[in-house]
């Protein structure tokens, strides 16, 4: 793999435990600013989620489960449109440090999605009185939630990295180019069967206060997946050293 | 031009394979049929409303049916190393990919077109002024599944388990052609005209044409040794 500039004398699986994993993949001061900012973020939003946002009159306290739902949805979309322009970009140069972003991304998009799909039914219950409606958008979740678990599954079948990568480019195209037909679909299907579970939302209609919480989660979320991505591929950077002195 | 001469001959290579083996269209007819068979039994097939549990039915046996074939179809070429020839030869990836859908579909609406009327005759089921709709639906629906079905089929080849894996890519890809296919299927097998199934067969449409273009132009990246 020439994905990355190698050390001079090639290093033994030996040699990298006795140095430890800093001569492969040096610590990085940006990375653990990055960290406690994300941490700092948190904090802040634990106040605005609990204390600046005004209990919602319908719903009580089970509405503030939304200052973690929106933003985790919001990676969710982030992290697989880095994985789609990862794979497009993969495809032109096959440079596999691309296709480590667009693994590392998948994954990170994957754990959020899971948490859209462990937040929504906990709201669900105690505000339709079930876990689960086969609601517009967490439908589409869970058909995107299986389109990235298929991803990551498929990669285990595959041990050439470039034939990985490649198929894994492919399905990570094809993957994004589903997201809208899977909403129009889903929605359609939804609207054509008026005997369900009506939606209730909120509506567009909330307090500043509500607004600047949101907006809160939705940075300190996005810092959270900037520092898990930079993680994850410090951890492949090492893994793929170690495979390759193996 | 440069891709369509090509594309027929590679279909038509398989459609003369079968013709002598009749391997794909045996097997897979006659598991499109125990399909529908035990899902009658599964499924609570009579009585009012029925049409939209066959409709079920119908697309999870060509669903299935459909995949068993398109894997065929893939694996035939592993057999001798006889996609490397075809790779070899001067027909572009686009063509291998065009070709191989245009044999699948074949395949499958062969399968499809034995399947159909034993479905209708099982289930009691009398289409009528909706049999235009059924017909569009399952040409569009199967349309959709070959294409997707064909570029991972590419990849699933090359697969250490190629059997499973096929089915747990094309699965969750699939789930707006499958849910545009049963609802129009399930608004013609009640009798309706094509008012009602038109926004699905709509849908199958956009999907046919979106992932024809994305398997045209990314077919070459899983085919290369």
């Amino acid at each position: 793999m020439a994905t990355r500039a190698k050390p001079k004398a090639p290093l033994l699986p030996l040699e990298i435990a006795r140095t430890g994993p800093d001569a492969i993949a040096p610590p990085s001061t940006r990375r653990r600013v990055l960290g406690w900012v994300t941490v700092g973020a948190f904090l802040v939003l634990g106040w605005a989620a609990f204390f600046l946002a005004p209990q919602d009159d319908v719903q009580g306290a089970p509405q503030r489960i939304f200052y973690i739902h929106v933003p985790s949805a919001w990676i969710g979309f982030l992290a697989f449109f880095v994985v789609f322009v990862a794979s497009l970009r993969f495809l032109r140069t096959r440079d596999l440090r691309l296709d480590a972003l667009a693994v590392s991304s998948a994954e990170i998009g994957l754990l959020f999605t899971t948490g859209v799909l462990v937040t929504g039914p906990l709201w669900a219950r105690p505000i339709w009185g079930v876990f689960w409606s086969w609601d517009p958008r967490l439908t589409s979740f869970l058909v995107l939630w299986l389109i990235y678990l298929s991803y990551l599954a498929m990669r285990q079948y595959v041990p050439d990295p470039m034939r990985r990568a490649r198929f894994s480019a492919v399905l990570g195209i094809v993957g994004f180019a589903d997201v809208p037909v899977v909403y129009l679909s889903v929605r359609w299907w939804r609207a054509l069967h008026p005997d369900q579970v009506v939606f209730v939302s909120g509506g567009p209609r909330m307090p500043t206060e509500m607004v600047v919480a949101l907006v809160i989660g939705i940075a300190a979320f996005t810092l959270f997946y900037l520092y898990l991505l930079t993680v994850r591929l410090r951890v492949r950077r090492l893994r793929d050293a170690l495979e390759e002195e193996a | 031009m440069r891709i369509l001469a090509p594309a027929w001959l590679i279909a038509r290579k398989d459609l003369r394979l079968e013709l002598r083996t009749r391997d794909i269209v045996t097997s897979v007819g006659l598991f499109a049929l125990l399909v529908v068979v035990a899902a009658s039994f599964a499924f609570p097939t009579w009585g009012r409303g029925r049409e939209g549990v066959a409709a079920g039915v119908l697309w999870i046996a060509f669903l299935f049916a459909g995949l068993l074939g398109i894997g065929r179809s893939f694996a035939i070429e592993k057999e001798e190393s006889c996609i490397d020839g075809l790779l070899l030869s001067p027909a572009g990836p686009e063509a291998i990919f065009l070709g191989k859908l245009l044999a699948t579909l074949v395949f499958t609406l062969g399968v499809e077109l034995v399947t159909l009327p034993v479905f209708v005759v099982l289930l009691q089921l009398s289409p009528g002024a909706g049999t235009a709709v059924l017909i569009l639906a399952a040409l569009l629906g199967t349309f959709g599944l070959a294409t997707v079905g064909t570029l991972f089929a590419a990849m699933a080849v090359n697969t250490k388990t190629r059997e499973v894996i096929l089915p747990l890519l094309v699965l969750p890809i699939a789930v707006p052609l499958l849910i545009a296919s049963v609802e129009a299927t399930a608004a013609a097998l009640g009798g309706r005209s094509l008012g009602s199934a038109q926004p699905w067969l709509l849908v199958m449409a956009a999907y046919d044409a979106l992932f024809l273009m994305v398997g045209l132009s990314t077919f070459r990246h899983v085919t290369e040794a």
